[in-house]
């Protein structure tokens, strides 16, 4: 039905159309407001660009509209004539059945109503679509012509890249599994694990593994780890009753289970090196109950521990972190937590790791005893003073919001929120994980509402809206920019102009994945600091490997490793814009010198044989050869100052001497 | 370790059984008639009536308690051990349930308004027993637990009894299981894998701040008419009558209904469903208190405590816009929950592994009626 416009222009009316039914058809519309009769049009618009996807869309309202210059447009259905109605649409350019999205919104408006602004450049058409995602009932629409307001641009912005062959019920993980430091996808179900394998070359291989039905599934959360340091990562499922670890077998090609006989409401989970022991224990949140942990015997053998971590009696603990806050070089625990009514199982811990397995409880005197319903912090060095802050993150304004907390560097917390950009974030959510996703050099928060809080390095954000939600982060397409997953779909990073680097850690005598140490970089900006973290935020896994962002900086001029061993690895001027693997030992902070004479590897690299310079300077007990992976390849007490390297495939190895008094030296090479 | 005991513990109940078959075969008199036997031992009279020593609860077994006449698993209560139910069940698995209550002699209940728990006398006992019918292959009743709750001077504790498959005593279990059931719920074929509760768990819904308390024992609940071996009476009344409770209540007192009970408003089934099976969360100083809603029956009447036009906290999916949606249980989070068994997204989280069919409508049929966010 055709409808008379300038009559009721004429007459002083809002303009009624009964809007058109197809692509093919549109209405052309100008600035001004329109009544839609119903969203009944037999075309249905088959390219969401806004939330929640084509479900239950099949049918259309169909506009164009050509501006005569360039405008700011906005779009809108909240309005009095809507009220109550629920709507949502889609703009596109582009011509029918091969329309791109421009702009668009579901919710946006007052109530469930839709509101977008975007920038129209003149006598370009667009497509503007409604569609019955929610309701085919009728409503009105308003399009405003504005002058031109350039929005900010974005520090970052994401694609949405789907994944086809992801499948399963948790997509909790993109870490790596096989050893490799690409990040891989990782879905699990009750009996099988499906691993999309991220190659060097970008593209993904699909591996569907069958697993026993496990007993305890990652409901609640999943961390991931090498416990049994065969080159391959283990799981650990935290379950609404119990956990279960699934164990790599020596290939990756199968998971071994091991669920806890023992009750635990799981919340977050970790894997960390509890008593510094060199393997990778395991620790989870209880929800109702003191917060449990798993003692690993170096041979993958966990066993149940319960108290020291965390015992209030209601339990209440649900987001775990670990990390350095006093910079002591081992993993200190702060404790996200939540309780409704009077309990005091709300106010959350901060647990000061003295070594040797001993843990302090200095909530109240690091002022974090705070009774915000948390369920997760996001900790990073906002501010680059080489301390770790603290954003305790909100999920319920009930005993207060947001906090914000800076380091002060002697064992207190201040709480620097007013004025911080938390203050005026009204988001609350679950998660809280800081990554620095626009490599400028400080790092962000992706929270509630569906924003990355990116920082300014000065203690303050600013919020950035995007279409994606919490997820798993880590870098799937090995371009030193974060991704984040949503289920099957990745939000791959566009990348910017800002310089980067990636640093992969293969522990020998720490852990195998180097989770627990701190990696710091120096240049221009000063200092940067990351921990290596196994479970962050409240569900997911995410990369392991250390990112930083260097802005646009172009030197590092050097940079650290601390593993949980002890060990200091330095690497000065590493190359930027690359990833760098550091294996534990491989550049000691100096070159060991006995009498002035230093202990050096030669040939290298080789091709039969090495020798060790020197080597009877030194009062040798035995000597290790480990792959690159982590698995050793060679032992032996031979005192020969020159190594037979027969039978050992070409690749970089690390080697390790062992002195009668305990020392230990190690060394990178290469056999050709 | 523990299958010794249990055997241990069969051998005590042969040798229980068989000791009361002898005295009801010779009768206790006949017993005393022969005091010179073994004269060292005092005279051993046989105890009848129910025992709940608070110096010695709880028991290790079930029948210690003597609540019920006859074989136990027929659930004939003892004399003053009285039948209860309130008006709108809990859910858990579409267990059954038979529950009681006794008291020490010369003690009662008070009296604390509609919506709050009775204050119970020390001493008091609330027994709760979990059972399936048309249990499959065979067709027959399962009793899996009987869940206690006795009321100390130092107040509320739990006390779990795990049938034996015999079904001939419960055992003390504090400890929490998983029990496999598969039974015909209206001739459909259901099962599932019947979470038996640890102590924790019952704590996480059974208490107010950290302390624990029962939650179906309140007078809105028990409101009700209950058909008893006597006669049909309103429970509240049969209370006063036996003496277990003072006789001062209100004349009025604003209760909840049979949700299943189709002569009630939708408005009055949905909230009563609500109240049993959320509000011990949902409610000030509970579990999630720090969550916007609030589903008591006594908070309900005002539709925006039901999360009514809401917005959740916690975000699962962006299609999920408000708590409830007026007419659009597409876009309620509520329904959302209801309808899933997802352990970290399922509500209740607790108690509950497999969809509740006729709740979920329930909603539906509220979320249908109610039009508006008012």
């Amino acid at each position: 039905m055709k409808i008379n416009f300038t009559l009721f222009l004429l007459m002083g009316m809002p303009l009624l159309s009964h809007a058109q039914n197809t692509c093919a058809t549109a209405l052309p519309v100008t600035a001004g407001t329109y009544v839609v009769t119903a969203v009944d049009g037999t075309e249905a618009p088959t390219l969401a660009c806004a939330l929640n996807g084509l479900t239950n869309v099949t049918a259309g309202e169909w506009y164009t509209y050509t501006p005569s210059a360039n405008y700011t447009v906005t779009i809108t259905t909240d309005l009095a004539a809507s009220a109550g109605a629920d709507t949502r649409f889609h703009v596109y350019s582009g011509t029918c059945g091969s329309l791109v999205c421009v702009s668009g919104d579901d919710d946006g408006g007052s109530g469930l109503t839709s509101l977008a602004s975007f920038n129209v450049t003149a006598g370009t058409t667009y497509t503007i679509a409604f569609d019955n995602r929610w309701s085919a009932s009728g409503f009105s629409f308003e399009l405003t012509e504005s002058p031109i307001v350039v929005p900010p641009t974005p520090p970052i912005t994401f694609t949405a890249n789907t994944f086809p062959a992801i499948s399963g019920n948790y997509g909790l993980a993109t870490t790596d599994m096989n050893g490799d430091h690409l990040d891989d996808i990782v879905t699990v179900s009750a009996s099988s694990v499906q691993i999309l394998y991220q190659q060097i070359s970008g593209a993904y291989v699909t591996n569907n593994i069958p697993t026993s039905t496990t007993m305890f599934q990652p409901s609640w959360s999943m961390a991931i780890g090498d416990i049994d340091k065969n080159g391959f990562n283990d799981m650990l499922y935290g379950g609404g009753s119990g956990v279960t670890f699934m164990k790599a077998n020596a290939t990756g090609t199968g998971y071994t289970e091991i669920s806890g006989t023992e009750y635990v409401f799981c919340q977050r989970t970790n894997f960390v090196d509890i008593n510094n022991d060199g393997n990778l224990d395991a620790f989870s949140c209880h929800d109702v109950d003191p917060n449990v942990y798993y003692i690993n015997d170096g041979s993958g053998n966990l066993t149940y521990h319960q108290g020291g971590l965390g015992d209030h009696p209601e339990g209440g603990n649900y987001g775990s972190i670990w990390m350095d806050y006093d910079n002591d070089g081992d993993q200190d625990l702060f404790i996200a937590k939540c309780r409704g009514g009077a309990s005091t199982a709300k106010i959350n811990e901060l647990h000061r790791n003295d070594g040797a397995g001993v843990f302090t409880d200095v909530s109240i005197s690091s002022n974090m005893a705070d009774p915000i319903q948390t369920w997760s912090s996001a900790w990073n060095d906002f501010n680059n003073d080489g301390w770790m802050d603290a954003l305790i993150g909100a999920s319920s304004t009930d005993d207060g919001p947001h906090k914000l907390m800076k380091n002060n560097g002697n064992g207190t917390f201040s709480d620097v929120t007013a004025g911080s950009g938390w203050d005026t974030n009204p988001s609350l959510n679950i998660e809280h994980v800081s990554f620095d996703f626009d490599n400028d050099g400080f790092t962000d928060v992706l929270g509630g509402g569906n924003k990355i809080m990116f920082g300014n390095g000065d203690m303050t954000f600013f919020p950035m809206v995007y279409p994606f939600t919490n997820g798993a982060v880590g870098d799937l397409n090995n371009d030193g920019f974060l991704d984040i997953r949503n289920g099957n779909t990745v939000y791959m990073s566009d990348k910017n102009s800002n310089n980067w680097i990636t640093i992969n850690l293969q522990g020998i005598e720490s852990n195998s994945n180097g989770i627990g140490a701190r990696v710091e970089i120096y240049g221009s900006w000063g200092k940067q600091i990351r921990d290596i973290r196994s479970g962050d935020g409240f569900r997911y896994m995410n990369t392991l490997n250390a990112h930083f962002g260097l802005g646009t900086a172009t030197v590092i001029d050097s940079m650290f490793i601390k593993w949980p061993s002890g060990h200091i690895d330095q690497i000065n001027n590493p190359t930027i814009n690359e990833p760098i693997t550091v294996v534990e030992g491989s550049h000691p902070l100096s070159l060991l010198e006995v009498d002035g004479k230093k202990i050096a590897l030669y040939p290298n690299p080789t091709t039969d044989y090495l020798t060790v310079e020197n080597f009877d300077l030194l009062d040798a007990s035995s000597i290790e050869i480990y792959s690159q992976l982590g698995g050793r390849v060679m032992n032996t007490e031979m005192k020969d100052a020159k190594i037979s390297l027969t039978g050992l495939t070409s690749g970089r190895y690390f080697l390790v001497i062992h002195t009668k008094n305990g020392e230990k030296y190690s060394e990178s090479f290469i056999k050709m | 370790m523990n299958r010794k005991r249990t055997d241990w513990n069969r051998l005590l109940i042969s040798a229980c059984a068989i000791a009361t078959l002898a005295l009801v075969l010779f009768s206790v008199p006949a017993c005393k008639k022969k005091p010179t036997v073994e004269p060292i031992d005092p005279p051993v009279e046989e105890e009848t009536g129910v025992s709940v020593d608070l110096t010695t609860v709880p028991y290790t077994k079930l029948s210690d308690y003597r609540f019920f006449e006859g074989e136990m698993k027929n659930q004939v209560p003892a004399e003053k051990v009285i039948p209860y139910q309130p008006a709108s069940g809990l859910f858990t698995d579409y267990a059954h349930k038979k529950r009681f209550i006794w008291m020490p002699n010369g003690t009662q209940a008070t009296y604390n308004g509609d919506h709050n728990v009775l204050e119970l006398p020390v001493g008091a006992a609330l027994i709760k027993t979990f059972y399936y019918d048309n249990v499959q292959p065979a067709g027959n009743t399962r009793i899996i637990e009987t869940r206690i709750m006795i009321r100390k001077s130092s107040g509320w504790v739990f006390a779990n009894y795990v049938w034996n498959t015999e079904q001939t005593e419960a055992y003390l279990d504090m400890n929490g299981s998983y029990t496999n059931v598969s039974w015909l719920e209206n001739g459909v074929p259901k099962s599932t894998a019947y979470r038996i509760p640890n102590q924790t768990e019952c704590h996480t819904c059974h208490k107010l701040n950290d302390e624990p308390i029962p939650i179906g024992i309140k007078p809105q609940n028990l409101n009700i008419d209950y058909t008893y071996e006597d006669g049909t009476q309103n429970q509240l009344q049969k209370l006063v009558a036996v003496g277990y409770l003072q006789n001062n209540l209100p004349g009025n007192i604003v209760s909840t209904v049979n949700y299943m009970d189709q002569t009630k408003s939708v408005d009055q089934r949905f909230r009563s469903y609500v109240d049993i099976n959320c509000a011990h969360c949902h409610a000030e100083n509970k579990h999630c208190s720090y969550r916007p809603m609030r589903l008591a029956f006594s908070e309900t009447s005002d539709p925006i405590n039901l999360g009514l036009c809401v917005e959740p906290e916690e975000v699962i999916d962006a299609a999920y816009v408000y708590i409830i949606k007026p007419n659009d249980k597409n876009r309620s989070m509520m329904h959302y929950r209801l309808g899933s068994v997802e352990p970290s997204e399922r509500m209740p989280l607790l108690g509950r592994t497999i969809v509740h069919e006729e709740g979920l409508q329930l909603l539906e049929e509220w979320i249908a009626w109610k039009q508006t966010c008012n």
